[in-house]
């Protein structure tokens, strides 16, 4: 094979991966940029050029903070508590507890359920008087509360949801790293007297580090990507409370017909995105190095 | 200085008995090898001095201490892996000082005996590099420091120059030994090497279907093998052990190591099948009747394939195996035509 | 060789208190979905009171089977999940090895461009795609939920790294025999990656069964509606809130995957760590 045709080769191998990808990754996300600077076109009246208008008005629209802001905790509230709930349950099933087959089916079922159905079920669950939280709850002589309907629990809600739902996807990470660490580590440990607490602090964190930052990356983005469970259970209510930023871009977008300040929108969430990207590059630095 | 004793040890899984009922006692500040093929149980018998697996059955004493329910950490041994275990996110020196770290040894002291151990074992500018950026020599030269520098008066080692390259692994040789020997460790070492076994050890114990088929000096273990399988294993190339009724009589295994057999004009007549030259000296393989027989003769030999010579050896140097369980024979009380 | 009992295991009361511990833990997290099982398996009087001679019953199936056409959103599902997954295998297969075996102009750039789409997910581009889908008057059909998906860099890469650990010498024998550069894909690299194929398989097919907000936007109406999304209409507006009838479509619309993850559950936990570790 000589090296022209090797060139031709390779394209043509490339080519219909690499149309698609441009006509639904890169092209849209262009066109993104190029439509946040134009107005929305109503009726017979064209789309023009308006320059930072979208954006001057983002700035001024008090829901976007709070959706940014709400986005925010959200993030803070899954991404901590999923990857320390997903460390714990990897090294439960890693390790030689009874009913480990068990254990290892109830933490990951959730992965493989759609976010849709089980929001279903979450919303039953959080149901005002007749839902189980609420018969818990009254059982111990509590107050009732509406979950879902009042603004100071239901971001919680959904952040616990998304917990639930995450925790056991990111375990199977973990569990493949510590398969990857050779037994003779502990063992080597052991015979220098380290306690399971010490050797989990010292050798099997650090060792499990990069896991960790992957995980962490693909935690960041889900927070950003996951919002299935909000057009179920709140529709972003009340009051906006529970809302996220892919939310109210779909809200902007597809309800108002804004598509223009939807774009500009869009923009703001691929530059997270995009931050979250440098994070990953940072990670793939720091892995190199056991390696 | 602390003495290992194993009273009929057994390690089973399930109905496999990895290790059975092996008994033995490696004596204090000596280098005693356990030697034996791949799956004979001899690596089972160092994690179960180690503890790194408990006991079905028997009892492991180290330094007169019944240990067989305590922990490794508590038994005052040190263990150097076949692979060497190195923790990869901490540096050499980290490496060295981690069970000084747990034990809560002061800096200062810390301190001190990393530098001496680095300086015994040449690591001393090696010390703040990550083990991936080591050789295999220098990861084996780690890990023998972090087994010497918590001074336990006990070391085992799992086949650790089984990573290393032939050259590498004759220096390391040498080195272990001397370090053994400077700092009067008792050491229990595992190698399916005989060479390896021959050359570093003051005792070996030869180690078959997890039971042990000889525990002897290595001089006694060549000169004297107690069975045939000790007769095969030892040597290179090793001792012909082979059914040759017409010498030995019924029931009897005749064995000959390739380096006591002559080639002349007396003796057992035999032709010649293969001759290979390594060098220094030639094996001349010769068939007598269906049986072949390794002769190991100086410089180049010169025959060809096919001739007809003749096969004589003296009767200090044969040895005799029962067929049936291979156990060693007394040669007086075997016939006297053995001496062809 | 050995089955090595790790000495970082905990023990006696440690072990006792974690076990407890691993097992609160794992039935907190099937309750949900024990609690919809009780619900959509007895009759409406019993969705929240707890009795253990409650009647069993699949009159909730019935009635939701009956009460939308999820037989036609079965179907539509099937339809978009076997098409995305054979054109990715297709399409992500050639790429790869483009990726891998050829050294051709441009290649570390592109391959750089196509790693965006791991950040820069179609999920997120839903503005601009409905633009696109609309001007090629593509909405409303199975097609336009799976376009923007086929092409998956995650695929690419995944197929990428395997097919740069199939051996040179191996790739060298067939041409040495006379095989062409499709046919040492397919005759070598392919069937050396069986298992990144079934990871992949199941990863995809497990996703795009269950993604939703996509294809909320660009279905309006049964005939391309997959189950996530009918199950919403379904139970945001047909239905008032009758939950047993709710919860046993959910569980309908689960099913399927449920039941292939509990019967090959090793395979689908492997094929996910297999997938995840790049």
């Amino acid at each position: 094979m000589n090296r022209a045709s090797a060139h031709i080769h390779g394209w043509l191998l490339l080519l219909p991966a690499a149309v698609l990808l441009a006509a639904f990754t890169h092209f849209p996300a262009f066109a993104t940029l190029w439509h946040s600077f134009l107005s929305t076109p109503k009726g017979a009246r064209p789309a023009v050029w308006v320059g930072l208008d979208n954006y001057q008005g983002m700035l001024e629209d008090p829901v976007f903070w709070q959706v940014l802001g709400n986005n925010l905790w959200f993030a803070l509230g899954t991404i901590p508590a999923s990857i320390a709930l997903a460390l714990l349950m990897a090294v439960w099933v890693n390790g030689k507890l009874a009913g480990r087959g068990f254990l290892r089916m109830a933490y990951f079922t959730p992965t493989v359920l759609p976010m849709i159905a089980v929001a279903n079920i979450w919303l039953f669950f959080y149901t005002p008087t007749y839902g189980l939280l609420e018969q818990v709850t009254g059982t111990l002589g509590l107050p009732s509360h509406n979950w879902l309907g009042s603004q100071s629990t239901a971001l919680a809600c959904l952040i616990v949801v998304t917990i639930w739902k995450e925790a056991g996807f990111f375990m199977i990470f973990y569990l493949a790293a510590l398969q990857s660490i050779s037994p003779s580590l502990a063992e080597a440990a052991a015979i220098e007297g380290a306690g399971r607490w010490y050797y989990f602090r010292r050798v099997l964190f650090p060792l499990l580090m990069p896991t960790t930052l992957f995980v962490l990356v693909n935690a960041v983005i889900n927070s950003f990507r996951l919002v299935d469970h909000i057009v179920v259970m709140t529709r972003g209510g009340p009051d906006n409370a529970s809302a996220l930023l892919l939310f109210y871009i779909y809200e902007v977008a597809f309800k108002y017909w804004d598509s223009a300040y939807a774009s500009a929108l869009t923009m703001v969430l691929l530059a997270l995105l995009g931050a979250a990207a440098l994070l990953q590059f940072a990670f793939l630095e720091k892995r190199t190095h056991y390696q | 200085m602390s003495a290992i004793r194993l009273h009929d040890v057994t390690k089973a899984w399930g109905t496999a008995r990895a290790v059975d009922g092996v008994s033995f006692e490696a004596a204090a500040g000596g280098f005693a090898v356990l030697l034996g093929p791949s799956g004979c149980g001899k690596s089972t018998t160092l994690r179960l001095i180690a503890g790194l697996e408990t006991v079905s059955a028997g009892r492991v004493l180290i330094g007169g201490t019944d240990v067989t329910e305590l922990p490794p950490a508590r038994r005052g041994i040190a263990m150097v892996f076949q692979s060497y275990a190195l923790f990869p996110h901490l540096s050499v020196a980290e490496n060295i000082l981690f069970g000084l770290k747990v034990r809560g040894v002061p800096a200062t002291e810390r301190g001190e005996r990393l530098r001496s151990t680095a300086d015994l074992l040449g690591l001393s500018a090696l010390l703040e590099r990550k083990p991936s950026q080591l050789s295999g020599g220098q990861q084996q030269r780690v890990a023998l420091g972090r087994a010497i520098i918590a001074r336990a008066p006990v070391c085992l080692m799992d086949e650790p120059l089984s990573n290393l390259d032939a050259q590498l692994r004759h220096d390391m040789r040498r080195e272990i030994r001397a370090l053994q020997r400077k700092l009067g460790i008792t050491m229990v070492y595992v190698t399916h090497d005989q060479t390896e076994a021959m050359s570093m050890a003051d005792q070996v114990v030869l180690m078959n279907n997890g039971r042990i088929e000889q525990n002897a000096t290595p001089a006694e273990l060549y000169a004297r093998p107690a069975t045939a399988f000790a007769a095969r294993f030892v040597g290179t190339p090793p001792m012909n052990v082979v059914s040759l009724p017409a010498i030995t009589g019924e029931g009897l295994l005749l064995g000959l190591r390739p380096e006591h057999i002559r080639l002349g004009t007396e003796g057992v007549a035999a032709t010649v099948a293969t001759v290979e030259y390594l060098g220094a000296d030639s094996i001349v393989a010769c068939r007598v009747g269906e049986t072949l027989l390794n002769a190991r003769l100086p410089g180049r030999a010169t025959f060809a394939t096919g001739a007809a010579v003749r096969l004589a050896w003296d009767r200090d140097h044969t040895h005799l195996f029962n067929a049936a369980d291979g156990r060693r024979v007394e040669p007086a009380s075997a016939p006297a035509t053995l001496a062809a | 060789m050995i089955s090595a009992r790790n000495p970082m295991q905990p023990g006696g009361w440690g072990r006792a208190l974690e076990t407890t511990g691993a097992w609160l833990l794992a039935l907190l997290w099937i309750l949900p979905l024990a609690y919809a099982f009780w619900t959509a398996f007895h009759p409406p009087e019993f969705s929240t009171r707890f009795e253990l001679l409650a009647p069993l019953t699949l009159q909730n199936f019935a009635n939701a089977w009956a009460a939308a056409p999820f037989a036609r959103y079965f179907i539509n599902t099937m339809v978009l999940v076997a098409l995305i997954l054979a054109a990715q295998l297709v399409l992500c297969t050639l790429a790869a090895y483009a990726f891998a075996r050829y050294n051709f102009f441009g290649r570390d750039v592109l391959f750089m461009l196509v790693l965006v789409q791991l950040m820069v997910m179609p999920d997120v581009l839903i503005v601009e795609n409905y633009r696109s889908m609309a001007a090629l008057d593509l909405t409303d059909t199975i097609l336009a939920i799976g376009l923007p998906y086929m092409a998956s860099a995650f695929g690419i890469f995944l197929l990428r790294q395997t097919f740069k650990t199939v051996p040179r010498e191996l790739d060298d024998a067939a041409r040495v025999e006379g095989a062409s550069s499709l046919q040492v894909l397919w005759k070598v690299y392919v069937p050396l990656a069986r298992p990144v194929y079934v990871a992949f398989g199941l990863v995809s097919v497990s996703h795009h069964w269950n993604n939703f907000l996509w294809p909320l936007i660009v279905t309006n109406s049964v005939n391309s509606r997959p189950l996530t999304v009918g199950l919403q209409v379904f139970s945001s507006t047909d239905q008032g809130i009758d939950w047993s009838i709710i919860t046993a479509a959910t569980l309908m619309t689960s099913g399927p995957l449920l039941v292939a993850f509990l019967l090959f559950q090793r395979q689908f936990v492997q094929s996910f760590m297999r997938a995840g570790i790049r």
